[in-house]
């Protein structure tokens, strides 16, 4: 104990860790009815942690171009314990993007969006679309039977744009067909591109809910400053934090070593696409929209006609903080809330619909 | 096979009886440790004059009697509901040896719902002295269901010997006790009652985490406080008693632990190792975040981090019964009855006048494709799946119909050195009766396109 | 730990060593909680990045392996060997043809072993079984044949490659 102290002493001569000390301890986080979802953010950051480690270990093993399925069956069935990494990096991809939904939609109808915060929820909605991203590349890099035509299925979509889309699909295919050259690049945008966006965002994001402190809801804004509740961060907050972490390591322990993921069987592009192919579960809505309006409109331009009306939404999601009236005044604000729900829905709707037409 | 075949499409009959039961268990193991908590958290009250206390221990009672004796009760329904509709022939079996067991069972479940009924619409109506008596004697009516029931749970896995020695001559009943009190009894019910007490805390910390921490921050610390101390037992308890129940456990059936991980190389533990260690790591993560949570800032404890609390505890009771289930195979009665429902001295007798001429639900001129998939559904979908849990699509993926042959040769030879010997049943029939199920998972299987490069092992990882 | 923790009146403040005892088992407990975690997450860790250092490196690089003296093995019986990493076996039957097979079952991927009083390759495994002449797959759950490798008998020893 006292040779730790000691070392702490010295340490804190050169760095000033006491400081740093005293300002997490003087940082208080509210605490109220709804402070549960706090701890979303920080989920979704853990996952993004399991994420990077798991990611550099399977880089150990993994050859993308011809060999990706070749590698990937090394990884599943020779490396020990290459399955459960492989299975912990799919599986906290999927929580890591279930949390951050979680975590969007929190912080949508707290309206912790509003002034000053309003480039918190820029980052953020940013860092949703790069782990959309992050999702969609990782999920080709098997190359297996699933990934090849899930990526054919998904690369439609910016097909379906008039004039530029077939350019676009067939750049980001690096051909006419998905193939080992597909592999290529989006292992690069997979591992080099989007990790060199996504960490600086992630930067940004969290300086922001440091320099600005956890938002409170209008509800307990109304409320004399008396009656607010808070606890500091450093040890309280940041206990509870760690607990949270620790939870999460055990629902991705579970599902990993209990639902291990398939290898399933190597991508053939002369074979005819299995029954029920799909895009993964966070692309199904926007699928089934364009499916709709490719279906309610003939022709390509019901699908550029849903792609517009998506980007539409997407935009007007991402501009609420400058329009949401309640910005200053900080009454509640109905409609916001309403649009959301509405928005809630319209996601859950289609994506339910999506796996409905699925048999 | 005497009775039709219920056929649950993707997740099988047996996880019906799977979701219920730890659902069930979730409960039931509450209503046994709350039974005691309630009147020690009474008497604690009383003896100390915490009025404050007692408020919140009524609101406690309310919501363990709806909880309790509406969740509970039915939940406990539905499993003998699920189990006669999934093996009628084991549940037969246990109605047969058991029926005087399951009478005293609901004698004791009477007396614990009126009681617990009693206990809440007492509160301040009858003297605390006789209110703690009454809350008592739910405590040990309860207590009473657990005991008993216990006793057929365990006879499941551990049968015993003395029993054995007269499976099936009819005067099964007459070994009443010692099917009862069979080799994992008692590990099994001190096993329980730990869970019980951590269940009863972890519940009564739901309620806890209602109280205005920043009101009466005393009141919330003490009861916090008090609750959470009821995980300590158990949680020191339980490795001893692990151990207990593992070392009661049959050597054969204790081999399913470390099977996989002497014949894969890959580190790959067995389904039922996996669970096991998934045991270990949620309890000792209960501990932390209990302490964390509850122990260090009682006033901050809020209902989100109870629920969190409880869904660990869900995982690990869920884990443990699956476990439990995956320990007793081949059979569904330990060395008596496989998990198809075959009893182990039928095999013979099956092998030669086959396994479906018996059958009242099947036509003799029903064409070989039919009779295939009514093999199938009557020895293999008590644990397969065509295309959901443990699906033969996948598992036979890329074998053509002979490999399929081989493999069905090996499960009929049922050799003691097979290593399919371990989990599981033999496949009994005639040559044709094995010759058509052979056929119809070949219609299952679809022979891949390109048999070549198919992935070496399928089927690793999943066992 | 049988102290209650409730502050009422009249109960003496615990003494400080009592206090720094329970401390003290706080911290060894949620020590060794953190070793058993770091253990089980290290472990596994370890184990993958050793893999390639436990199966001999040289996968697949051995086209042709030259076994000394092999020529001298008596009929019926099997020389065990390593093609790169690879266990390997080659059988001189009892009609004098020589055959090399893998070792390596097609099921998952234990060791096989040749039988010469049944004749038949066996997997102690999960018990497949495989046809010693041409390697292929006749009961039990392989799905595949075993690889066959070419066998050249010399007079210095017998000459195994890929065919």
């Amino acid at each position: 104990m006292k040779a730790l102290s000691s070392i702490y002493t010295w340490a804190d001569e050169r760095l000033g860790l006491d400081d740093l000390l005293h300002f997490a301890q003087k940082k208080r986080v509210p605490e109220h009815a709804h402070s549960a979802w706090y701890y979303w953010g920080g989920i979704s950051l853990f996952f993004f942690l399991v994420q990077a480690i798991t990611g550099v270990l399977l880089l150990i093993y993994y050859r993308p171009g011809p060999d990706a399925f070749e590698s990937t069956r090394q990884i599943t069935y020779e490396i020990h314990f290459g399955w459960l990494i492989r299975s912990a990096h799919s599986w906290a991809a999927n929580l890591m993007i279930a949390a951050i939904f979680v975590h969007m939609f929190s912080v949508f109808f707290m309206k912790a969006y509003r002034k000053p915060r309003e480039f918190g929820w820029w980052s953020g909605m940013v860092l949703l679309l790069v782990t959309m991203v992050f999702g969609f590349s990782g999920y080709l890099l098997p190359m297996n039977e699933l990934a090849f035509f899930a990526t054919k299925v998904g690369l439609d979509i910016p097909n379906s744009l008039p004039v530029i889309g077939h350019k676009i699909a067939t750049l980001v295919r690096g051909g006419p067909e998905v193939n080992e050259f597909t592999v290529q690049r989006f292992f690069a945008l997979h591992v080099v591109v989007l990790p060199a966006l996504f960490i600086p965002l992630l930067g940004f994001h969290l300086w922001l809910v440091q320099k600005h402190g956890n938002a409170v809801p209008p509800a307990e804004e109304a409320k004399p400053p008396a009656q607010r509740k808070s606890i500091p961060f450093f040890p309280n907050f940041m206990m509870k934090d760690l607990a949270m972490w620790l939870i999460a390591l055990n629902v991705l322990a579970l599902l990993a070593s209990m639902f291990p993921w398939d290898l399933g069987a190597p991508a053939d592009s002369l074979k005819p696409a299995p029954t029920g192919i799909h895009p993964e579960w966070y692309f199904m809505s926007s699928f089934q929209v364009l499916k709709l309006f490719g279906q309610w409109f003939p022709g390509a331009a019901g699908e550029a006609l849903g792609m517009i009306l998506f980007t539409l939404g997407l935009v007007m999601w991402f501009l609420i903080p400058l329009y949401d009236p309640s910005g200053k005044s900080g009454q509640r604000a109905r409609w916001a809330t309403y649009f959301g729900l509405f928005a809630l829905s319209i996601l859950l709707v289609t994506t339910i619909w999506a796996y409905a037409a699925l048999n | 096979m005497n009775y039709p075949f219920w056929n649950v499409p993707h997740i099988g009959s047996g996880w019906v009886i799977g979701l219920i039961a730890i659902f069930h268990v979730m409960i039931s193991h509450f209503a046994v440790g709350g039974g005691l908590y309630l009147p020690l958290a009474e008497r604690k009250a009383l003896r100390e004059g915490r009025q404050e206390w007692l408020d919140i221990i009524r609101g406690h009672s309310k919501f363990f009697l709806v909880l309790t004796g509406v969740f509970g009760a039915v939940s406990g329904v539905g499993i003998w509901f699920a189990i006669g509709l999934t093996n009628p022939e084991a549940t037969s079996t246990l109605i047969h040896n058991f029926v005087f067991g399951w009478a005293i069972e609901w004698v004791f479940f009477m007396v614990e719902l009126s009681t617990a009924a009693v206990y809440y619409y007492t509160w301040n109506r009858v003297s605390a002295e006789l209110h703690l008596k009454i809350g008592w004697l739910y405590a040990v009516a309860s207590l009473f269901t657990l005991v008993i029931i216990n006793g057929i749970l365990t006879f499941m896995l551990t049968p015993g010997d003395a029993w054995l020695a007269v499976a099936g001559t009819g005067h099964e009943a007459s070994r009443f006790w010692q099917a009862f009190f069979n080799p994992t009894y008692w590990p099994s019910l001190f096993l329980r009652m730990a869970v019980c007490t951590s269940l009863a805390g972890i519940w009564a910390l739901v309620t806890c985490s209602r109280i205005d921490g920043t009101q009466k921050p005393k009141l919330k610390t003490g009861l916090v406080r008090w609750s959470a101390k009821w995980l300590v037992p158990s949680f020191v308890a339980m490795p001893l008693l692990l151990g207990w129940y593992l070392w009661q456990v049959p050597e054969s059936q204790r081999a399913l632990l470390s099977f996989g991980m002497t014949t894969i190389g890959t580190g790959a533990f067995t389904q039922v190792t996996r669970t096991v260690l998934i045991i270990v790591m949620t309890s000792a993560t209960i501990v932390g975040v209990v302490y964390f949570f509850a122990w260090r800032s009682p006033t901050e404890f809020s209902f989100s981090h109870a629920l969190a609390v409880l869904l660990l505890g869900l995982v690990a009771t869920a884990s443990g019964e699956y476990s439990r289930e995956m320990l007793r195979k081949p059979f569904v009665i330990g060395r008596h009855m496989f998990s198809n429902g075959v009893r182990e001295r039928d095999m013979a007798r099956f092998n030669a006048e086959g396994y479906l001429t018996h059958s009242p639900w099947i036509t003799t001129n029903a064409p070989a494709l039919a009779r295939g998939e009514i093999m199938f559904r009557g020895e293999c979908m008590a644990c397969h799946t065509t295309d959901g849990y443990r699906p033969m699509k996948r598992l036979l993926a890329g074998r053509d119909r002979e490999a399929i042959g081989n493999l069905l040769g090996m499960l009929h030879d049922y050799k003691p050195d097979s290593p399919y010997h371990a989990f599981m049943p033999p496949l009994v029939g005639t040559k044709e009766e094995i010759a058509a199920l052979g056929d119809y998972l070949a219609t299952l299987s679809q022979p891949a396109v390109a048999p070549d490069t198919a992935p070496a092992k399928p089927a690793l990882a999943r066992r | 730990m049988s102290k209650t923790v409730s502050q009422s009146p009249g109960q003496e403040s615990p003494p400080d060593t009592d206090v720094a005892t329970r401390r003290a088992f706080v911290w060894a407990a949620l020590g060794a909680a953190g070793v058993c975690y770091a253990g089980a997450i290290g472990y596994p860790v370890y184990r993958y990045l050793a893999s390639p250092v436990e199966r001999a490196e040289a996968e697949s690089a051995v086209t042709e392996v030259t076994l000394k003296d092999a020529q001298k093995l008596p009929l019926g019986s099997v020389l065990m060997f390593k093609f790169g990493p690879r266990p390997s076996m080659l059988i001189h039957h009892q009609d004098g043809s020589w055959v090399a097979l893998s070792a390596v079952c097609t099921h998952l991927g234990c060791t096989v072993q040749y039988q010469p009083a049944r004749n038949v390759i066996h997997c102690a495994c999960h018990g497949g079984e495989y046809d010693p002449v041409t390697g292929k797959n006749i009961s039990g759950p392989p799905p595949r044949p075993l690889t066959r490798y070419v066998a050249k008998v010399t007079d210095t020893g017998v000459v195994v490659s890929r065919t």
